[in-house]
């Protein structure tokens, strides 16, 4: 590991400051309360699919430990059930366990807005107007160009998770939604299924077969409404068996992931256990959980909805940049 | 040998499908549910077909031992580059669509790096860069001061590339062979 001065990457530097100035713009013109805070937290929401950076504060012979969030939702939820509304956090967020790559960084920049009251569909259409202030600003049109390939950000193509398997895996409803007959089908596909969950061939199949065929006709594509499994936060739709989840992807790269906030604190602390449990299996890093969460969560909240996305994506998209690295002038390389 | 699909890296040859692949490209992803992965690009050293394949990260893959042998490139027919082994005189072929687009930066006698496996050629490593004559190119127009502003070039093995506008007939030019793109002046 060394760190690397990149001043070559200059102009692709100012493309991304100009697009994170222009998101501060947006949310400050509709009256969002932008968000400081910390990026270190004596407690984490246990997750068993995110691994942590952990670190000490030390003085003398006390001893504390703290970690690096990998997004900020805990301390906004605190502050929405003490009754701010819309607001948004744009700075650091860590996900250790995740060498570098195109579109990955360890260390990355974070957008997460929420619309309080809402639900998802609010906001869908906040994402709609960012594209095109963002769009508006670059390139004072309504559209870009990504790798040769025209995209247009007056209007979002929509499809949800079930038609999206139809279409693009030739996999049904029926056998989508049950775990083993997606199994079964997987194999058939030519997959390898032995000591994979349904979970990992989900997201196998979702990565290798729809992801290449995301926001690729035009304009972004909003998939919506996931498994049960993939969105165990979300509010749950009536058919009891999808939830109110939906991504964004521009050519094949997600840029963003919003929940339609699940506000049962009890569905929540089963949650927890759970998760905090697949940790312990999978010998993560094991840190303190935030049981006060929980009761912060026992208050009567709106209905919310909010987002996260990751800046650097968003810069290399509508910047027109392969690798997120390029758009750094120092970096921390393996 | 085996390896976690996570650790793959570009240039390794790999079994998928009981056929031998080598890696174009891979890239780790982690998708926030289930497994991580590790999207790939490969190339069939067969067929020279390309396609996109994602594996969980923690799947075992089977890898290819392969040997790098320099040979000295012999020439080029509709199908093949031939390529001969300057130790055992041996001479192997190689699929011009499994070499890609560097064959046309490839002179005859050059030398260069061939994987074996097995005692068959599975694919050419060209080098990072290859120094070539410039046969064919119009001069500067004066005045077309544009900075950054390119024409094309025909280089002594026939294939033609992008130049600075400064760059004369005669003149030596190192140019990349994967990507075919202008690195410098001699």
């Amino acid at each position: 590991m060394k760190v690397t001065t990149k001043i070559e990457n200059l102009k692709n530097y100012k493309k991304l400051l100009k697009l994170k100035n222009g998101i501060k713009s947006f949310f400050d013109a509709k009256g969002y309360l932008e968000l400081e805070l910390p990026v270190m937290s004596p407690v984490l929401i246990p997750e068993s699919y995110i691994e942590i950076f952990k670190t000490q504060f030390i003085y003398f012979d006390q001893k504390q430990d703290f970690y690096l969030t990998s997004s900020p939702e805990l301390f906004i939820k605190r502050l929405i059930a003490k009754g701010v509304k819309n607001c948004y956090y744009l700075g650091k967020a860590f996900r250790n366990s995740e060498p570098n790559s195109d579109r990955h960084s360890p260390e990355f920049m974070i957008l997460e807005f929420y619309n309080v009251p809402a639900d998802y569909r609010d906001v869908e259409s906040t994402m709609l107007e960012l594209f095109q202030h963002l769009s508006q600003i670059l390139y004072k049109s309504n559209g870009f160009s990504y790798h040769g390939k025209k995209i247009s950000v007056e209007k979002f193509e929509r499809l949800s998770v079930t038609e999206a398997f139809d279409k693009y895996a030739n996999i049904d409803e029926k056998t989508l939604l049950d775990e083993n007959l997606f199994v079964a089908a997987a194999k058939d596909k030519g997959y390898v299924i032995k000591n994979s969950t349904y979970e990992d061939l989900f997201s196998q199949i979702y990565t290798q077969e729809i992801e290449p065929n995301l926001g690729v006709n035009g304009f972004p594509t909003v998939i919506y409404d996931y498994p049960i499994a993939f969105a165990p936060l979300c509010k749950p739709n009536p058919d009891g068996k999808t939830a109110q989840r939906f991504e964004i992807y521009i050519s094949g790269v997600e840029l963003g992931n919003c929940y339609n906030e699940l506000t049962d604190w009890k569905i929540l602390q089963k949650r927890f256990k759970k998760e905090a449990q697949l940790r312990k299996d999978k010998n993560m890093i094991s840190h303190k959980i935030d049981y006060d969460f929980i009761e912060v969560m026992k208050k009567d909240l709106p209905p919310y909805s909010g987002i996260a996305v990751g800046v650097e994506r968003l810069a290399m998209v509508f910047g027109d940049v392969d690798a997120i690295e390029k758009l750094q002038l120092i970096t921390n390389s393996l | 040998m085996s390896t976690y699909a996570g650790n793959l890296k570009k240039g390794e040859f790999i079994i998928h499908q009981s056929e031998i692949w080598q890696i174009q490209k891979s890239e780790f992803y982690s998708p926030g549910k289930g497994s991580a992965l590790m999207r790939t690009k490969i190339k069939n050293v067969k067929s020279g077909k390309n396609i996109d394949y994602t594996y969980k990260s923690n799947e075992s893959v089977e890898t290819v031992d392969v040997n790098s042998i320099e040979m000295q490139y012999l020439y080029k027919d509709q199908e093949f580059a031939y390529f001969m082994d300057e130790q055992s005189y041996n001479q192997y072929q190689v699929p011009l669509s499994v070499v890609g687009r560097a064959i046309e930066f490839f002179k005859e006698g050059e030398k260069m790096f061939v994987y074996i496996h097995d005692d068959q050629p599975l694919s050419v490593r060209a080098p990072l860069s290859v120094t070539l004559k410039i046969v064919q190119t119009e001069d500067a127009v004066k005045g077309d001061t544009v900075s950054g502003a390119k024409k094309e070039a025909e280089l002594e093995t026939g294939v033609k590339v992008m130049v600075p506008l400064f760059i004369k007939v005669g003149e030596k030019i190192s140019v990349n062979p994967e990507t075919g793109q202008y690195t410098g002046r001699q």
